[in-house]
Formats: C-alpha cells, sequence, structure tokens
C-alpha cells in the first residue's frame, strides 16, 4: 500500500541515498531490441509514441481513463504547465510567492502573444481569455504550484532541482518507437554512485497500476541515461491524499516498464502487474 | 466560544466568532477584522498530536471496510463528498445521482468562481460575465453554463441580481490576503480508505498559510450559499477532518461565510470537533453497508 507522509517526509523519500542501481546498466542493455520487437509486432496496433496518458490508459482495467477525446486548453489542463512554470521561478529568485509567479507567467504569455515570438497554442489560449476566465485559470494554476511548492522541503536539495522538462527516448532500432517519462522534480543523490530520482505528481484515483507506470518512467530514465547516472528511484505523489508510491530502481522494475509498455503497444503483457503497486521492487 | 459582533469592537463572548457585512465606509476594518479573528493567537498554534491522524483513519477504515465488503471486491471506487455524507443517512441515494439544474446550484457556482476571482485578482468586473467566463474554462461546467445561458430574460435577471448581492457581502467580508499568505482557492482533498474503494473527498474553497508537520498551520474559510448555517459549519469540520488524514495535522482555525446574508463566523478546530465527524461518518458508511447486506 503506498505510504502517507507529510512533506518532511516526502522529501526525504525522495532524496534519501540510494543503492542497489549496480544492475541497472546491465539490465537495460538488452532492452532497446526488445522494445523495438514489440514495436514491429504491434504495428497498426496502438500508439507508438507513448506517453504517460497512453501507459495509463492501457493499464487502466476499469475504463476510469478518458480516451479519445480531443485535447483543449481549460483550466484544468493549464494548470500544471503554468505551475510548473511558477514552480521554477520560485526556486531562482524571481518570484517571491507562487500567485507573484503565477501572474508573471501569465503575463509574459500577453507580451508574448504580441509578437515576442512564435507563439504555442497556451499562449494564444491564455491571451484570448476575458477577465473571469483568465482569473479562473490563473488560481487552478496558483492552488496547483502552491501545493508543489509545500511539499517539498526545497532547501534540502543538493544542488537545484531539474523543474518538469519531459524526457523522451526514441529507439535507436525502430523509428516507429518513442517512450515519454513525465516527472515534475528531477534531482541528482550524491553518493560513490550517483542516481537521479523523480519524483511525480500523481491525479485520479490511487489505483493498482501505479507501481507499472512509475517503472516506465524509471524504464525511460535509464534508456536515456548512458553513461551519465542511472535512475535510483521514482517517487509519485498524490496531493489530494498525500499519499506516495515508491519505485527504487532495479531489474525488476525495468522489466515491470517493458511489460507495461507491452501492454500498451497491444502485444499482451504477462508481467504487467495490476495488483499491490508501491514498495519496493524485489 | 468568542462571539464578535460587526460595526462595532470586536468583543470576546465564547470561542465562536460571528460577524456581519460593514456599511461602505468601515469595509477596509471589517475585512481586518476577519484577518485579525484568523491570526489571533497565531504565535502560539497548537501542537498535533502524531497518532490523531492515525487513530482517525483507523475508525474509518474500519466502518469503509464493512462498506467495501458489502459492495463487492469488484466494485468501482465509491466517492463520497459532503453533500452525501452530512446529510441524513438515506440508503436509497448512495450510490448518487445528479442533482438537476437550479438557480441556487447556479448561484452557488458563480459565487464560489467569483470567489476565487476576488482572491486572485482583487476585484471583479460584471459578476454575471466574469462568473459565467470562469465556468466557461472547466468543461465539467459546461451543462450549467448552457442551463444559465439559456435562461429566460426575468430569471436570467434575477439571477445576475442575486449573485450581485452575494458577491457584494464576500468582497465586504473577505479579506485581501498577500500572497506571502500562500492563498490558494478550489484545494481538492480525497482520502482513500479500504484499499481505495471508498473515496472520502471534498474541496476548500480557501486555505492561507503553508503546513508546517505536527502543527496546526493553515486556515480554512469557506463560503455558504444557501444560508443553511450548521450545513456549512459542518462541511468545514468535515474538510478539517480530511485536512487532518491528509497532513497529519488539522487547520488552525476556519471561517465559514454565509454570502446571502453577508455574516460570518471564525472558529477554532478543535479535537473534539473532528472526533464527531468521524462517528458520523463512521455511522454513516456502516448504514449504507447494511442496506447494501
Amino acid at each position: 500500500m503506498p505510504d502517507l507522509v507529510d512533506g518532511r517526509c516526502l522529501t526525504s523519500v525522495l532524496l534519501e541515498p540510494v543503492d542497489g542501481t549496480d544492475d541497472v546498466p546491465a539490465a537495460v542493455r538488452s532492452i532497446p531490441r526488445t522494445l523495438a520487437a514489440l514495436a514491429v509486432s504491434s504495428r497498426g496496433a496502438g500508439p507508438l509514441r507513448l506517453t504517460d496518458h497512453d501507459i495509463r490508459s492501457a493499464l487502466s482495467s476499469d475504463g476510469s481513463v478518458a480516451t479519445g477525446l480531443p485535447f483543449s486548453w481549460s483550466a484544468r489542463t493549464a494548470r500544471r504547465a503554468l505551475g510548473l512554470d511558477a514552480v521554477r521561478s520560485l526556486l531562482s529568485g524571481e518570484a517571491k510567492t507562487p500567485a507573484h509567479a503565477v501572474g508573471a507567467t501569465l503575463a509574459r504569455m500577453a507580451r508574448v502573444r504580441s509578437g515576442d515570438r512564435p507563439s504555442s497554442s497556451m499562449e494564444v489560449w491564455v491571451a484570448g481569455l476575458p477577465a473571469g476566465a483568465r482569473s479562473a485559470a490563473e488560481a487552478e494554476a496558483v492552488t496547483w504550484a502552491t501545493r508543489l511548492w509545500n511539499a517539498l522541503d526545497w532547501t534540502a536539495f543538493p544542488s537545484p532541482p531539474l523543474i518538469g522538462r519531459d524526457h523522451w527516448w526514441d529507439s535507436p532500432h525502430s523509428s516507429l518507437l518513442a517512450l515519454r517519462s513525465r516527472a515534475e522534480v528531477r534531482s541528482v543523490v550524491p553518493g560513490e554512485q550517483p542516481a537521479t530520482v523523480h519524483l511525480v505528481v500523481l491525479g485520479g484515483t490511487r489505483r493498482p497500476t501505479v507501481r507499472s507506470e512509475l517503472c516506465v518512467v524509471a524504464l525511460v530514465e535509464a534508456l536515456r541515461a548512458g553513461r551519465s547516472a542511472p535512475p535510483g528511484r521514482v517517487v509519485g505523489w498524490w496531493p489530494d491524499s498525500g499519499h506516495i508510491a515508491r519505485v527504487d530502481v532495479n531489474r525488476a522494475a525495468l522489466d515491470e516498464g517493458v511489460a507495461a509498455v507491452a501492454q500498451t503497444l497491444g502485444t499482451g503483457s504477462p508481467r504487467a502487474r495490476t495488483g499491490g503497486g508501491t514498495g519496493k521492487a524485489a | 466560544m468568542v462571539l464578535v459582533e460587526s460595526r462595532v469592537t470586536a468583543v470576546r463572548r465564547s470561542e465562536r466568532r460571528v460577524g456581519a457585512a460593514p456599511a461602505a465606509a468601515s469595509r477596509p476594518a471589517a475585512r481586518n477584522q476577519m484577518l485579525t479573528l484568523l491570526r489571533e493567537g497565531s504565535g502560539h498554534r497548537p501542537s498535533v498530536d502524531p497518532g490523531l491522524a492515525g487513530g482517525l483513519r483507523a475508525w474509518l477504515e474500519d466502518a469503509a471496510g464493512e462498506l467495501s465488503c458489502a459492495r463487492g471486491e469488484s466494485a468501482s471506487p465509491l466517492f463520497l463528498g459532503p453533500r452525501t455524507l452530512l446529510a441524513a443517512p438515506a440508503p436509497a441515494a448512495w450510490e448518487g445521482r445528479a442533482d438537476p439544474f437550479s438557480l441556487e446550484l447556479a448561484t452557488s457556482s458563480l459565487v464560489r468562481a467569483l470567489f476565487r476571482q476576488l482572491v486572485i485578482a482583487g476585484s471583479v468586473g460584471d459578476p454575471l460575465t466574469d462568473g459565467l467566463d470562469a465556468l466557461r474554462v472547466d468543461p465539467a461546467r459546461a451543462e450549467l453554463v448552457s442551463f444559465i445561458e439559456t435562461l429566460g430574460t426575468t430569471r436570467r435577471a434575477e439571477l445576475a441580481d442575486t449573485v450581485g448581492i452575494h458577491l457584494a457581502h464576500v468582497a465586504d467580508i473577505t479579506p485581501r490576503f498577500s500572497p506571502g499568505w500562500l492563498p490558494r482557492t478550489g484545494d481538492r482533498v480525497a482520502i482513500p480508505l479500504a484499499g481505495g474503494r471508498v473515496v472520502l473527498s471534498g474541496v476548500f474553497d480557501l486555505l492561507v498559510g503553508a503546513p508546517v508537520p505536527g502543527t496546526a498551520s493553515v486556515c480554512a474559510i469557506g463560503l455558504t450559499t444557501s444560508g443553511r448555517w450548521a450545513r456549512g459549519r459542518m462541511t468545514l469540520h468535515y474538510l478539517s477532518l480530511l485536512e487532518t488524514l491528509r497532513n497529519g495535522a488539522p487547520p488552525f482555525r476556519l471561517a465559514l461565510v454565509h454570502s446571502g446574508a453577508g455574516r460570518y463566523a471564525v472558529e477554532d478546530v478543535r479535537e473534539e470537533h473532528l472526533r464527531a465527524l468521524v462517528a458520523h461518518l463512521a455511522a454513516h458508511l456502516t448504514a449504507l453497508a447494511q442496506d447494501r447486506a
């Protein structure tokens, strides 16, 4: 079962020393070919640029994840991007509070819209909002950013963490296949063998498949690591309940990530877990 | 409990404090009054029994486990919010049924949206226009927006007037919290029980202050638009319980604003509130389980 933690504990769970990543580089060596084979055998059976949403949708057996709906910007879909930008501003010292930070982000978007550089679709959306709608979007983003800001002891990080950069891994063996790892906070835990750690903000209900979802994040990070520090830990955190789910990265966790990808590609997944869900990988 | 009558100097009468919307000239003073009441004694915020949250959770887990067994292992998660849980047990309706749209629901949703705007932006333009624009960026409100947009001229004017009155009261009473207080609106709490098969959920209208482990440090401000004061107060206590289960500590102090009447009350969160709520919820869950069996 997931653990319940307070903000101080969440930081220590994320940043505590990592051990046991010795087998990760060796375990990851054969995985690109395995994934490429899965992509080939699944051609036409499903998406091959897999996001966390694809993984979650595929693992969800109860249809609780909405699929096939066209994306549109809303206060809810914009809050993460606005909130992450705000947390970056807070960490860099550009803003003193989440409200200031989100306000500055929205103001910057309005300026961009007026011609500084090509606009993103979100910038176009934000710039077109009337006052009431803009306040609603701002309020959602402030709440999102404040929850993340309050959840961690930012002074405990050994170096400034990376906030909210999605990572893609492109298969070297199949141009068809790419996997995305989404995490809100990334850092490196120093030690004899430095390792990266990743905090994923989770939404929706607590679900038995969450461990597999986090294992895919671990898999992508391991595939991307090369000679850099391997992933040591992925922590999922539900702000609504304060619960966490933790995956310590090792061979078993990577195998579980591969199984989740296989299930998402529609090629079957005897090892994708649908029971239990948290705690250390065996 | 401390009772405070508005328009006069705050007078301590009991631990619960009540105010009313002030005359125009004294608006800033009234806002400061609520702020003062929320801050009073904040230098000595109570430490929280570290076992409190675990004990409350265990009590609820027993009842939720019973309900979960009655529903069966394969049942989808049951989400329960204050509307269901704080009403008298009505087992026939326990699986939930959407309320039909009404002017009351429209007023509540619009006033809450405008309250958020007031907290974030500090001001509101035309209440009905801004409120509707705010609801339009929430796809879950699409049907409600459609309901409001298709109201006849008379009912729409009636709604606009009502919302305007509520907003004026809220604007008069609600402090303009400094961003340093970390005000956040619409903060959702969802506490899974019985392995996630029963979920207690709710939404804070406004939270201020940073959580401090082991200390009751945040303040919660709630709105009631319907005038059901006791129900609004119980909802705030319910949310305080969920916050205790989420962060290990309840809020330090609560303010309930009745936007229709322009009254408000401020009170401390006490352990007996939480215990009473847990007893009520456990009984409700047990009643649901027995009905199911």
